[in-house]
């Protein structure tokens, strides 16, 4: 017979190292053509960073995404922005580069606020316009640069960003571990084979708090990827090491989800905007995989009554269980 | 407030179409001229002695460039992305602490070639009593892994008193919870490709960190910083485990003794045996809650087995413990977490740190809780969520941004949509 079953979880993350101090930085150089170059050292590993920190960019500059070119991680190069990891890329790096691109903002804007009269909080850059706000007064982007240029004024701006934490006390662990969290909610519907103890995962709803999406299509990619990575850990993926050494060393023994073991994802994102993020933003790329083994977990309770203590959950021990509760 | 242009679109990815085509260089597909291929010596034994290395007839081998053991590191022969501890090869009269520890690296005209020499390069070992279960390995007399003992970090945090409040509870649930190991498994196995230019050596490698590469290279040969170029090559996937040292010092090392470009790509198998794990962890809960399913008072010990070497192991452990009430509200808490050495492979960085072990555990009991004193999962969750200007357990004052319960409310109301039930 196959029973289904709905489970819940939440999980929250701090972005960024543990009570540590874990600063990026970032340089940013407007170009006579009102283009940009931003040089990162983070690390792009596919998740998509260089794409996030080019848009923060842009939008700070006030250009179009074309015009923002981005050199990332090279130590020859690019300024450190520590590791990619503790999903702090998006907060501490997009912080770093949004300084850097305002710094380099602010030779024009103040150039623009001398051609145009004004003072200079007066002046926002927005599509390559920079304008006095309040007045009709504007000046485009290219010729405000060229005068720029005529002063023998460059526009560069460097910009680093360390979250404000406290180290944990050794014996209380009081503290304050991160500047922000990540929060999220995720619904797991499964169905579970009580002949064979197979376990199918139907759907899975999440709804996943990210301060502000700088590019919706990437958190919902982020969200796709960590529910297969934590449907994977919960039921299928495990090193087996025996007296210290792996068993199965291969992809045919180590099981990842395939296409077909992936059940539709409802991804929701939720926008409580962190107010020390840039643009409002957080981070997304751990806490995707976070709640999907113990929603998943929690599903098959509510399916067959067993609850779940090991991952991954194997179907012979989910069988012995339930009939041992059946013959209880 | 003015509405965004860039932030906030889902615009293209900027890597979107060198993917797609094909065309994206990995550090496996960068060639050089006269390039070397390099190739690790690894341990087959979890805890012994390097009694002896004898190099000789691999380095005879025609095609053979340089064959490097322990001796010949210039720096501190030892990495480690929190405690350096691990050695970059292992020296002789030196020890093994688990299967895959680098016993000699080669550089060789072909693979092939450098993996024929491998097999003359000889090793006399002597084995020593290993250690594979991290609670015998806390007992005392068991087999020492590191010489400061096998509990490498332990991170308290507490707050009230849970023994007292336990009493005084509606209910309280028990239970241990324990979590597998967990590969990786990214498309792309490590790779890199090292070269001297003038006196900078160049390291082109997938990683999540070229900065601390740099800082790892330059340690062990003995260079400044300014002296090491690390760049990354597209990278395809990380998910933590290419935040510890893979390829990157090994051929530094060869391109300078070669003086050589050189090139090492791990096979999948390399990869899932030289390279860091998930923290298979062990969780033993305690929580208690009111009549109306207010959580009192949460008591646990997380016991994570970081295998032979640190890693990022004191940090897991440490975001463990911080992570362990949940987002919930948790007036006293007693929480314990132990990293310990044993001599099973490496566990180190995985995507949640962590915290999905943990979660499987809190999100339990919860729904433990909730069946005992009659409420639903989703009651007693949106209860108990954090919300602004409340404390979490290491007495963190949350001002803004706590999105728990519009994600909770978010997520009922659309499950409920879909799977057409009352949540």
């Amino acid at each position: 017979m196959k029973k289904k079953g709905v489970g819940i979880a939440n999980m929250w993350y701090g972005i960024g190292n543990t009570g540590l101090p874990n600063p990026a930085s970032a340089y940013v150089e407007l170009l006579d053509d009102g283009t940009a170059i931003v040089l990162t050292g983070c690390a792009d590993i596919g998740q998509g960073s260089d794409t996030i920190l080019a848009q923060i960019a842009a939008e700070e500059l006030g250009i179009d995404m074309d015009d923002v070119a981005l050199i990332s991680a090279d130590t020859g190069v690019t300024p450190d922005a520590g590791k990619t990891s503790a999903s702090r890329q998006t907060y501490i790096s997009g912080n770093a580069v949004r300084f850097a691109a305002r710094e380099a903002k602010g030779v024009v804007i103040d150039e623009a606020a001398r051609l145009l009269s004004v003072d200079p909080e007066k002046i926002t850059l927005r599509n390559k316009i920079l304008t006095a706000e309040g007045t009709e007064k504007s000046i485009s982007l290219l010729d405000c640069l060229n005068e720029c240029r005529k002063q023998g004024k460059l526009t560069l701006g460097h910009g680093s960003f360390n979250p404000e934490v406290i180290a944990l006390n050794s014996e209380t662990g009081e503290g304050k571990p991160y500047a922000c969290y990540g929060f999220a909610t995720q619904v797991a519907e499964v169905e579970v084979d009580t002949e064979t103890g197979d376990i199918t995962v139907l759907r899975m709803v999440c709804a996943h708090d990210v301060g502000k999406a700088v590019n919706p299509s990437n958190v919902e990619g982020q969200i796709e990827g960590g529910v297969s990575n934590g449907l994977g850990y919960c039921l299928t993926e495990e090193i087996v090491v025996e007296n210290g050494v792996i068993k199965n060393t291969d992809l045919a023994t180590y099981l990842i989800p395939t296409s077909l073991d992936v059940p539709e994802i409802e991804s929701i994102i939720v926008e409580d905007p962190e107010m020390t993020g840039p643009f409002m933003a957080k981070g997304v790329g751990e806490p995707a995989l976070i709640p999907t083994p113990a929603a998943i977990a929690n599903a098959i309770y509510d399916a067959v009554g067993v609850r779940v203590t090991e991952l991954p959950v194997k179907k012979e021990t989910l069988l012995f269980k339930m009939l041992k509760k059946e013959v209880s | 407030m003015v509405e965004n242009r860039v932030v906030g679109k889902s615009v293209k990815k900027i890597d979107a179409k060198e993917k797609v085509l094909g065309t994206a260089l990995y550090a496996a597909d960068i060639k050089k001229k006269e390039m070397l291929y390099g190739k690790i010596l690894t341990s087959n034994i979890t805890h012994g002695i390097l009694k002896s290395i004898n190099t000789e007839k691999a380095k005879a081998v025609k095609g053979v460039h340089a064959v490097l053991t322990g001796e010949d590191v210039p720096g501190l022969n030892s990495t480690g992305m929190i405690i350096r501890d691990e050695p970059v090869i292992v020296k002789k009269g030196d020890k093994i602490r688990k299967i895959g520890d680098t016993l000699a690296i080669i550089a060789a005209e072909t693979e092939e070639i450098a993996e024929n020499a491998l097999k003359m390069i000889e090793v006399e070992i002597e084995e020593l009593t290993p250690v594979f279960c991290p609670y015998e390995a806390m007992k005392e007399g068991a087999p020492q892994v590191h010489e400061k003992g096998n509990i490498l970090s332990v991170r308290k945090i507490i707050k009230g008193d849970v023994e007292d409040t336990f009493s005084k509870c509606a209910a309280v649930v028990e239970g241990t919870f324990k979590t597998g190991i967990q590969e990786h498994a990214y498309i792309e196995p490590e790779a890199g490709i090292a070269e001297v230019v003038g006196d900078v050596i160049n390291v082109w490698c997938c990683t999540q960190n070229p900065h601390m590469d740099r800082k790892e290279i330059a340690a062990n040969l003995n260079v400044g910083l300014q002296k090491v170029r690390v760049i990354q090559t597209t990278t395809g996937g990380g998910f933590g485990g290419k935040l510890d040292e893979s390829v990157q010092i090994h051929l530094a090392l060869l391109a300078k003794a070669t003086n050589k470009p050189v090139k090492m790509v791990y096979s999948r198998e390399e990869s899932i045996i030289y390279t860091g794990k998930r923290h298979p962890i062990t969780m033993k809960y305690k929580t208690g809650c009111d009549a109306q399913g207010m959580l009192l008072a949460m008591e646990c010990e997380i016991v994570a087995d970081t295998g032979a070497y640190a890693s990022y192991g004191p940090g897991v452990a440490t975001r463990c413990a911080v992570h362990a009430t949940g987002p919930y509200y948790v007036p006293n808490v007693k929480i314990t977490a132990f990293c310990i050495y044993t001599n099973n492979p490496r566990s180190g960085a995985f995507r949640g740190f962590g915290v999905p072990q943990v979660a499987l555990a809190h999100e339990s009991q919860l729904d433990m809780l909730a069946e005992k004193i009659g409420i639903t999962p989703y009651e007693i969750r949106i209860k108990n969520a954090l919300r602004p200007n409340m404390k979490t357990a290491t007495d963190q004052l949350l001002e803004q941004s706590v999105g728990i319960t519009k994600t909770l409310e978010a997520a009922k109301t659309r499950a409920e949509q879909l799977l057409k039930i009352r949540l």
